[in-house]
Order: C-alpha cells, then structure tokens, then sequence
C-alpha cells in the first residue's frame, strides 16, 4: 500500500465547485414544465380537523391543483417506519402524508398546493380555510408517559411507542453490595441539526413511461427508491432516486418524508415535474430532531471508584410519529453502548419510546451514543466528586486494558480493538492535566471559576453486519458494494452504493483506488448518489461510508489487481506466481526494471490484442462487502472553562480532541470531521435547545432564537490521534463522521459543573446558559444558607 | 402567555363603560383593524393586520363581549387566524370609581401558534401590551 497517497492530507475534490457556487443541489435544478408545491402546515400541536375548504385556494391566479388527505386515499400509502425494534412492543401509528382527521404537532401537513410558481402556491395557502378543534398536548417525553397525558393515538396506550431493555450481569446484587450509589436525573434536550442546506425534492414521472425520477436531498437514495416504491405502489425498477449535492444532513435526511412523497404524488397525479423546497422555518417544524431524552441513571461503585453496575430508565421522546429509522437510535445505538470505555459488570436499562406532539425525532450527528457516553461520563464525574478522587483516576480505574483483536462487554457487543488508558493519557499529557488541576486549586481569579472536564467514548460503527441489521429489526442491510472501472487511458471511474453529502468520501475513496493500485487520485472518478447509475447501497450514518463502503473498494481495488497481474505475466511471458506488485507496477520478483504499470494493463484489458487465455476482456470488478462486526473508534476529550459567578456566562477556553478512527486515510478530512462534530456537541452543552410551550407551539422557530454555535464562541481545537487498526476490517479503518459529538457535550458539562463545584451546584440542565448557571449558583447559596 | 395592565380614565365608571361596549369607538381605537361587523350579541367579525417582530399578516376572526355587568366588569373573547398562525385571548376587564376617576384593569391571556410562535413569541409580550396601550389611550382621549 503506498504510503504516499494513504494517509495524505490532499485538498477535498469536492471543493473547488461547493466553494464558488459552481454544484447543483435539488432547488437548483428546473425542468420543462416543472410546477411548484407548498404545504400547508398545521399552526396547531393536537386537533381535530372539523373541515377542510379548498376551493378559494383552487381558483387562485396559478393554482393547478390543492390536494388533502382524502385525494391521497389509494394513492399513497403512510410514511413507513423501517425500524422494526423487536421484543419492544412495538407500536406504529399511521405517518399519514396529509394529515388525516387529526393534526398531531406544529408542522403536520394538512394540504398541498401546487401552482406554476412558488409565490402562487405560498399565496394559496392563505386561502385554504381549515376548521380546527383544538386538543390539549403534550412535548416533554416524561410527561406524554404520565397518567392522565393527552393521548396521540387512539389505538395506542400511554403514548407508549415501545418499551425496550437492555440487561446484563446481576444489576441487583450490584447495588446491594455497593458502598456508594450516585444518581441523576439528565435532560438531553431536543435539538434541531440545521444541515446548511433544507430540504428539497424535484419529481418528475411521465406518465407515457410509467417512470418517475426523484431528485432528493437524502443520505440514503436507495432506501428512499425501496420505501418510495411501497408508498406509491410503483415497481421499484420504475423508480430512479438522484441525491444530486447534498449540503449535510447530520441524519436528518435519512428519514423519507411524507413532504417527498406527496411531491411525487402530485407529480403522478400532474403528469408534470413538481418541485417541493423548504424554507428554514419550514425546516425547524418538520424536519426531524434529534436527541430529546429523560434519563434517570444510577451508579453502583465500591469506596475504591470500582464501578459495579450501572441502571437507568430513559423516556425517549420520538415526536407524534415513529420517522423511518427513529425506533433504534435510543435503544441500539444507545443502550448497547452503556459499557463505554469500562469494564462495567452489570446494567439493566428501560427504555421508553414516547409518542409527543413535537416534530419527529431521528437520528442526529452521534445518534444514540452521545446520549449514552453523556450519562455515563456524567456518572463517572459525580462518582468522582462523591469519592473525592480525580475524574481521572476514576475513570482510568475501571477502563477495559488495551486489546487488539476483540473484546466483549456486558451489553454482549464484541469491541473490535482499542486501547482506552492510552487515549486518556496522551490527553492528559498533552494538555499538562496536572499542571492544569495545581493551577484551578489556587482558587478562583476575580470571580472566575475554572473547571476541567473529560470524557473518555467508544462507538459503534461501520454499521453493520446484515444479520445483525435483521436481529435488530433494520428493514434493510447493511453491506456496501462498489465497482471500479478501468478506462483504455488507464483512468478510472468508481461507482459506489454509499451516498456521501459532505464528508468528503470523493476523496478518500479516491486515495482509496490510488493507494491500492498506485494510481493518481486526480485520475479517479467517483460516481455516487444515483440508484440508475450506481450499485445497491444503504447510505451513509452510522459512520459507515468509509468504514463499509471503503472496504468494498479496496476489495474491489485488490480483485483488480489480481487480474492486472495475471495479464502483467501474460505480457511478461512470465508465471503469475512469480510476479510482484509495488507502486502500481508489476514486475518479475527480483526484476523491478521489466515492469507493467496498471495503466499498460489496463490498456491492454480494454483493447484485448493480446490475453492470457481464458481470460475476460476488461479491467473492471465489482464487490459486495458484507462487514464481520461493527467498528468501534473510541477516543478522550478535555475542556477547559471558566465560569464567571457573577453573571453565570461560560467561556469554553481549550479544547483537546483524541479520536482514534484506526489508520487515517485524509488526516485533513478527519480532522475538518472531528472540528466539527465537537462544535455541534458543545453547542448541546452550551446553547442549542428546541423549545416547546405548553400549547406545543416551537418557540425556537427561528435562527433568532435558536442558538447554532458561533466561530467567535469556539477555541482553536487541539486535535489528537493514536491509530488502533480495526482487525477485521481490510483497511483497519473505522469511521470518524460523528466522533467529535459524541464525547464533546459530556467533556464540557463536566468542566462546567467542575468550576462550579466550589459552589456546591450538581446538575443544571443543558443548555448551560448564562441564565440557568446564574440560577442554580444563587439556588446554591440559598441551599446553603 | 399573561397580560396585566390598568389604565385610569377621567370619568365615571358609567361613562368609561359606554365607551368600552361603544362598538364605533372601539373600531376607531383598535390598532390596524380593518374592520368589524356585528355577528350576533354582542359578537362581531374583525378582521384586523398586525406585526409582531417580522411577521406581518392578516387575521380573521371574531370578538365577543361576554359576561357583562354594567358598568363593572365584562369578558372580552378575540379568535383570530390568518397566514402566520392564529391568535387566542380572552381578558377579564374590571372597572373601578377611584372617586372622581375610573380604573381599568385588564388581566389577560394570548395564546398564538403557526408563524407568530415560532418567530415572535419572545416579543409577543411587549406587541401586545404595546397594542392595548394604543387602544386604551385613544379611548382616554375621547373621554377628553
């Protein structure tokens, strides 16, 4: 493997067009007769719809056609959940596309205009007069489980989507024989992931072909052909799925929406292009949340900082709708993570899926694992204050000892390799912890409070082994395929099934081929996002582009070369057996000087003049790569803040990110990766929070009110790494997309509540906003007296 | 969302209550009503345009005087939506001699959703005391 090309910091291909205007995203494109669609959302959280008219709208200057649910009836089938979580007690209420009877959060859409232009169909919202009895709601997910709630679905009791449990070890005996068992109560707020781009989707189906085309801002084109096909009752062959440039999702364009498929109804329904494209307020009330948990947690531990067992009851607030892949991101993703970093005997968590009137809840950046290493990391630091030992030691005392080739915890997940007190340290060392700790002991400065914060993660990716995506339910699997293609002029083209929308895989997968068979990255194209044009594949979250999709091409890379050599001996009048490969060339062991290169192979492949017998013109293969395990990267982060007791506003002065992904294909991507999966963690610790008031109604509906993080707010990150190979993976590598966020909110809630310790404040709810610390500060001098 | 205000008129009691069930003048001091037409006791059909931060819209909807004692106390009920959303408030005024002068006191609720909450709710407070601080002051002036 060259060196030289694996592993090099070379510029972002994709760049050059996003950064001078030069892509195409979904709202740029236009078609012959293409016509434009509005929805029309509800203003309430709950209520009855009591009538619909829409003829004032219908004979509007340009309106072609208004649309409720019962135009839908026959027509389009409820936006499926395709996480089917077994032994959970599972219940699905109808996501249907147009809101039928009941309206059931702030944003559900009641009817759709389509019209020759946008500022048409906006306008002929107005003129859509709905009757609306209003009905009490609810958005906190504890208290849509209490008795006596609003209920969402007749059909389902308690709001209660699921119940799910993890449970190993003898969680009991642990807390019986513990010394000491520290418990919180944590908030992880709802949060909006604000994918610079909003959503958009294009449909044009001719009705002389049966065929619909979709161009669609989506993370995962295929799944959304596949769950396409059932809920317009088209021939999935009928259907082609284009995510075209795609600016971010954070897993919020993993969902298909009912706002897609009711464009491709009325593109059906037409015969003509429909374009649908959000606005941000649009975006904020229908575009799913993330996070949005109740957690209850205990820890069991001996005197000594041992940890014992760990139990918790998690209310999971997942919206008025289960979204397509929402059921397994509290549960999966999260309670088979609870083991983090140590060795943990025993765990027993309930999980509770809660039906809310809030915009459905899906996956976001981390998705499960940010919650779970928060309530562990979180647990670890009061057992520390509650013991009077340092973070630290706490948390080295009861870390799983570096491992390479698997490791299996208590959750009966097996960690492909890791060396946890190595991360740790080299933090430490880095960030001269101890220096660090002298220092904040002189006692605070002017009022000035300083707090050191850690947290140590592993996580879950390069998702997964399809028969494990089948014993968890995942209506789908989850390999990954590719096919390489060798061109006459020795140039090539890669077709891959992953669907990249910002991570830069243009460019690793190129280094990839380069790598594997030492050609040019710039002489590698890579075609993705396309269901016609490209292979099966599953989309990218979980961090699992490169982690699946990248092993599928360098198998692919490795099968090219091993035909490139059988023609290079053909060539060489040489036996295969003893041929060698370097660099991208193929010589005869000890005769480096006699070479082909891959180009000269490829030349020959494509024009066939001269073949070893028996075998096939062209150089080309394809690879279907089902993974062994999961990847598991792990890493330890560290705050530094100071908090001003006068004011409670908290500045986050250093930042120390160690993540481990295994070997780095582009160390400059991963770290563009880790900047900015530790910005969207801090800004859970520190600003972000959709809000809800009591009447359901998002008062956070705007940029003016939710607060994304600034550059101005933000240190430079000190970015870190050690390299731990993936053993089972052909590469080592292991995924890095989501690992800044994840131990990003817990490192510096932890250094928040360190410099507020002095003060005796334990918990105050995220966002840590100067507000809620000024609050609990003063709460805390009452307390004392 | 609550509301509270009290505004003093220099008159009696009998006269601020003319004044506040007087439809024409109510019309006159409403901020931005377009307009208002009886639909029934003492209910009528507004139709009225108001900007709370960015968003400006137009709303349809109703008012209704209930629970009237003259010249004391009565229930004002408003039911609007339009584009950005709907409003929803109800308010118990009371009307008090001060001995020479009267007191109204005006303990309200405004409930909103659609565009309004999502982006005006933060100033939905200050738009809709500012409002009734308009309409009660030109109601002060034709009292003289």
């Amino acid at each position: 493997m060259s060196t030289r090309i694996f592993g090099s910091g070379i510029r972002r291909r994709e760049d050059p067009r996003l950064i001078t205007g030069s892509a195409t995203y979904t709202d740029d494109l236009t078609l012959p007769r293409m016509v434009h669609a509005a929805m029309l959302r509800s203003p309430h959280a709950h209520a009855r719809i009591t009538a619909i008219d829409t003829s004032k709208a219908a004979a509007a200057p340009g309106v072609i056609a208004v649309y409720t649910h019962a135009d839908t009836e026959g027509g389009l089938q409820p936006a499926p959940c395709a996480w089917l979580l077994p032994d959970s007690d599972l219940k699905i209420a109808s996501y249907h596309c147009l809101a039928k009877d009941v309206v059931r959060f702030a944003g559900d859409i009641v009817a759709v205009v389509v019209a020759e232009s946008r500022y048409q169909a906006e306008d002929a919202l107005e003129l859509i007069d709905v009757g609306y009895e209003p009905l009490p709601a609810v958005t906190d997910p504890e208290a849509a489980a209490a008795e006596g709630a609003p209920k969402l679905h007749d059909e389902i009791d308690g709001n209660q989507a699921f119940h799910w449990k993890v449970a190993g070890g003898d969680v009991d005996a642990a807390f019986a024989g513990a010394d000491v068992v520290v418990k919180d109560r944590i908030v992880q707020q709802r949060l909006i992931p604000n994918a610079m781009e909003p959503r958009a989707a294009l449909a044009s189906f001719v009705g002389a072909t049966g065929e619909l085309t979709v161009w669609n801002t989506t993370q995962n084109p295929h799944i959304v052909r596949f769950l396409t096909s059932l809920v317009l009752g088209l021939s999935e062959d009928k259907i082609r799925v284009i995510a075209p440039e795609v600016g971010g999702g954070f897993g919020s364009k993993i969902a298909a929406y009912p706002a897609d498929f009711l464009t491709m109804f009325c593109s059906r329904k037409l015969n003509r292009p429909v374009k649908w494209t959000e606005t941000r307020s649009e975006n904020y009330q229908s575009t799913t949340h993330g996070r949005d948990h109740v957690q209850h947690v205990e820890l069991a531990a001996k005197n000594d900082g041992t940890v014992l067992g760990l139990r918790c009851t998690v209310h999971a607030g997942m919206g008025a709708y289960l979204s397509t892949a929402a059921p397994g991101i509290p549960t999966i993703l999260h309670g088979l993570m609870l083991s983090g970093v140590y060795t943990l005997p025993a765990v027993h968590e309930d999980v509770y899926g809660v039906y809310t009137n809030g915009v459905p809840v899906e996956a976001y950046r981390g998705a499960g694992r940010p919650e779970a290493t928060f309530m562990l990391e979180r647990m670890m630091d009061v057992l520390a204050a509650r013991l009077d030992m340092d973070p630290a030691d706490v948390r080295r005392k009861n870390m799983i000892p570096k491992f390479d080739d698997g490791h299996e915890v208590v959750t009966t997940l097996k960690y492909d390799s890791g060396d946890y007190p190595g991360a740790l340290d080299k933090v430490l060392s880095h960030a001269d912890y101890a220096g660090l700790r002298a220092k904040q002991k002189a006692g605070p400065a002017n009022g000035t409070y300083t707090g050191l914060g850690l947290a140590t993660y592993v996580e879950i990716c390069g998702l997964g082994p399809s028969q494990v995506a089948g014993a968890i339910g995942f209506q789908g699997g989850l390999w990954e395929s590719a096919i390489v293609r060798f061109h006459p002029s020795g140039k090539v083209h890669v077709f891959i099934g992953a669907s990249p929308h910002g991570q830069g895989e243009e460019t690793t997968f190129a280094q990839i081929v380069g790598s594997e068979l030492g050609v040019d990255p710039q002489d590698v194209k890579v075609f993705h996002g396309d269901t016609d044009n490209t292979p099966m594949g599953w989309g990218t979250y979980g961090s699992r582009t490169t982690a699946v999709g990248g092993a599928a091409l360098a198998l692919t890379a490795r099968k090219i070369r091993d035909k490139a050599k059988v023609i290079a001996a053909h060539l060489l009048e040489a036996a295969v057996e003893d041929m060698d490969y370097e660099d991208g060339k193929f010589f005869v062991k000890g005769a480096p000087d006699q070479s082909k290169t891959i180009g000269d192979i490829a030349l020959m492949a494509n024009v066939a003049w001269n073949m070893p017998e028996g075998v096939e013109a062209g150089l080309e293969a394809s690879t279907f790569y089902d993974p062994p395990n999961f990847t598991f990267p792990f890493g330890a982060h560290l705050a530094v803040v100071e908090v001003d007791a006068e004011t409670g506003a908290v500045a986050l002065k250093r930042y120390v990110a160690l993540d481990d992904c295994g070997p780095q294909i582009n160390p400059v991507i991963v770290e563009g990766q880790v900047h900015g999966g530790v910005v969207q963690g801090v800004g859970q610790a520190l600003w972000e929070e959709a809000v809800y008031d009591e009447g359901g109604q998002l008062v956070t509906g705007s940029m003016l009110d939710y607060a994304l993080p600034r550059a101005d707010l933000l240190p430079d990150i000190e970015v870190l790494s050690t390299v731990t190979p993936s053993p089972h993976h052909p590469l080592g590598v292991k995924g890095i997309g989501e690992a800044g966020t994840i131990a990003s909110t817990a490192a510096v809630y932890n250094a928040v509540m360190d410099a507020l310790r002095p003060l005796g404040v334990t918990s105050v709810r995220m966002p840590l906003t100067p507000e809620r610390v000024w609050q609990a500060i003063q709460d805390a001098r009452q307390a004392k007296g | 969302m609550n509301i509270n205000a009290s505004y003093t008129f220099n008159a009696s009691p009998q006269a601020v209550w003319d004044l506040l069930v007087d439809i024409d003048a109510v019309a006159a001091c409403l901020p931005g009503l377009e307009s208002l037409e009886p639909a029934g006791d003492n209910r009528y059909r507004a139709v009225l345009t108001m900007g709370i931060a960015a968003v400006t819209g137009r709303y349809e909807g109703t008012v209704e005087l209930q629970d009237l004692d003259p010249p004391n106390a009565y229930r004002l009920a408003v039911e609007g939506r339009g584009k950005p959303g709907f409003v929803n408030g109800g308010a118990a005024i009371a009307l008090r001699d001060t001995g020479g002068a009267t007191e109204v006191t005006v303990e309200g609720t405004v409930q909103v959703g659609g565009t309004i909450a999502r982006v005006g709710q933060r100033l939905l407070g200050s738009v809709s005391k500012m409002m009734m601080d308009r309409f009660f002051a030109c109601l002060q002036k034709r009292v003289g």
